[in-house]
């Protein structure tokens, strides 16, 4: 089976019936993906699938033969990050970071079919996953601002590459 | 004062959405084997035997462990505090829950595993399981626990109970013009991390072991880790730190010493990670709290004395919770000032899940029974709830069930802001009080003897 996975032609040689989670993750090396529950039932193995959000761990890889398959890792880079992935670290959306890949998915495709700022679609459209960390509240903030076009300060948020902390100038003595 | 207030980025943060992150489910290593853990069918049953033959036999297994296997069999994780060993890391003699695990395989696959796993073979003898923890004391109950019976029974002094006595209880119900009374039980609750548990084991060329853990407790996992295996501190190498949620549930060493085991056995590395069926099964989870509250009130709302007995929940066997009903012991007035209490708790044994800890180990559940308490007493006299809970709310000096002098309570804070933000109409006297120690109408004839002690620490 032949596959587009961010960008780059890929051959599966896995069983037809392997999840497509299994294959990206086995197969191909793609961590982001994440078994939460094999069951469909988390959300954290979302990846787009000709644009569309969808389970991989539902998904038989010979059900996606010739499409194109983008998972978080197709979406930006830490050197040159989405405007989701900058909406997510400036509004503190991403906690322990295990749902994350697949919010980060299923936001982009919210926002690239134009979703709006209002927090009950928002809501409606990330139903499918489950974080028990943030209880959602910084999740949708984050998707709203990306809709409503907020820009991000990610001199002050991704400066955090080097792993250190930064003390930002002025707050508090 | 250079970070309260500040907007500081998470140093992880560019890696979580990136997918950069590496968890331990994402650590790949060369000739990795994946393991699948045999786990008991049975709440309560005695074996009476044990093959793994068959499933040692078959292509592309490469280690099979059972308790035959692990050099410190039995351990419990506060033995470090003096606290006996009750759980062994496979079953040996009975299974005391179902999901116990009984046998571990290492295979080249993680379906070879488990095919495996279905080959091992077991006998089983049912035994009659104990689920409610009010049985636990009846005579003829079926006995859960063979190191402490059906009740943790070694406190100090050698006491089954967690016993705490203040004050003269006798006198304050004698005293008291309103007894109220309440039974109040929660339910057990999985943490429900999104990553389940999961262990990635790598035995090192000079006989060392690096063990990729998912806990939420670096150190004390290595020394349960080092403990079962018999190895010292300075052969095991844990890698961690970066946890998919744990919220207390992986705060119990529930992957890493089989893992080690069998990386050890097979000289391969393996990674054995739950499934979200075995993480629902079979890791530990919030246990159920039986409280009985019997509180003496005056007719103008002061609590006079508490009477209570808890009743733990500690599922198959102790891990924390001696630890957790300790600490409710120590919480059990909640977030007010009453001066003379009985209070009796016991951590009982059941054929569940062993229970751990969850967000406020221990107190959670007795917050909810307190202030459901509150309410019913409150509403017994007639009284404005608010005005009730600030009457009795903790104040500077006010002392805690273990005699602790409170330095900085925030009862008061909290129940004017709640009062505040729910639209709740306070009296003047009650929306300007403060939590400086109590004087006046605030300093009733029952609370003297135990205010103003000053730092009783």
């Amino acid at each position: 089976m032949d596959l587009t996975v961010n960008s780059v032609a890929r051959t599966v040689q896995s069983p037809p019936l392997a999840s497509l989670l299994t294959v990206l993750r086995e197969e191909l090396d793609i961590t982001s993906p994440k078994a939460g529950c094999e069951s469909g039932s988390c959300g954290a193995c979302t990846v787009l699938i000709d644009g569309e959000p969808r389970r991989s761990c539902l998904t038989a890889v010979c059900a996606v033969d010739g499409a194109e398959v983008t998972t978080v890792e197709g979406l930006g880079t830490p050197e040159d990050l989405s405007r989701v992935q900058q909406a997510f670290i400036h509004h503190y959306a991403a906690q322990c970071g295990f749902c994350t890949d697949g919010l980060v998915v299923a936001a982009t495709a919210y926002v690239s079919a134009g979703g709006s700022a209002d927090t009950a679609a928002i809501s409606d459209a990330l139903a499918g996953h489950y974080c028990r960390c943030t209880g959602y509240v910084k999740i949708i903030e984050a998707v709203a601002a990306v809709a409503r076009g907020d820009e991000f300060d990610i001199a002050a948020t991704a400066s955090s590459a080097n792993n250190t902390y930064v003390t930002i100038a002025g707050a508090g003595s | 004062m250079k970070v309260v207030g500040a907007r500081l980025p998470r140093y992880d943060g560019v890696g979580h959405v990136t997918g950069r992150t590496t968890y331990v489910d994402d650590v790949r290593m060369p000739g990795m084997l994946h393991a699948a853990a045999l786990r008991s069918p049975h709440h309560h049953a005695r074996i009476t035997g044990l093959d793994v033959s068959a499933a040692e036999a078959m292509t592309g297994v490469h280690a099979v462990i059972t308790h035959a296997d692990v050099p410190l069999l039995v351990y419990g994780h506060l033995s470090g505090a003096g606290i006996p060993g009750d759980e062994p890391l496979l079953a040996k003699d009975h299974v005391r829950y179902r999901g116990q695990p009984v046998a571990l395989v290492a295979a080249d696959t993680v379906e070879a595993a488990r095919a495996a796993c279905a080959a091992i073979e077991v006998g089983y003898e049912e035994l009659p399981a104990l689920f409610d923890v009010r049985l636990a004391f009846e005579d003829d109950a079926p006995v859960v626990n063979d190191t402490f019976g059906n009740w943790y029974n070694q406190y100090e002094g050698n006491l089954d109970v967690r016993q705490i006595r203040k004050g003269d209880t006798e006198a304050a119900f004698d005293a008291a013009d309103l007894v109220v009374s309440g039974v109040y039980r929660t339910q057990s609750q999985e943490q429900a991390p999104l990553e389940t548990q999961v262990c990635v084991a790598v035995p090192e060329p000079d006989g060392r072991l690096t063990v990729h853990t998912c806990t939420q407790a670096m150190y004390f996992s290595l020394g349960v880790v080092c403990s079962h295996l018999q190895m010292p501190m300075s052969e095991i190498k844990m890698v961690g730190g970066t946890v998919g949620g744990g919220f207390g549930g992986k705060v119990d060493t529930a992957s890493d010493s089989l893992t080690a085991l069998a990386a050890q056995k097979s000289g391969r590395p393996v990674k054995w990670r739950w499934t979200r069926e075995e993480e629902m099964l079979a890791s530990g989870n919030r246990g159920p709290w039986h409280m009985e509250i019997i509180d003496a009130v005056s007719r103008d709302g002061w609590i006079l004395g508490r009477k209570m007995l808890t009743i733990h929940d500690a599922g198959a066997y102790g891990r924390f919770s001696v630890y957790g009903l300790t600490k409710h012991s120590f919480h059990h007035t909640g977030a007010y000032s009453i001066p003379n209490l009985h209070f009796d708790g016991y951590v009982v044994f059941t054929n569940r899940i062993p229970t751990t800890a969850m967000r406020g180990y221990g107190v959670t559940g007795l917050s909810t029974a307190i202030e459901l308490h509150a309410e019913r007493v409150a509403r017994e006299l007639g009284m404005d709830p608010y005005e009730f809970r600030l009457k009795n709310a903790n104040r500077v000096n006010d002392t805690s069930p273990n005699r602790i002098a409170y330095e900085d309570p925030s009862t008061v804070e909290v129940l004017q802001s709640l009062a505040s933000a729910t639209g709740a109409e306070l009296s003047d006297e009650l929306r300007t009080m403060t939590r400086d120690q109590r004087t006046g109408d605030m300093l009733p004839e029952h609370l003297t003897a135990q205010v103003g002690s000053g730092g009783g620490h």
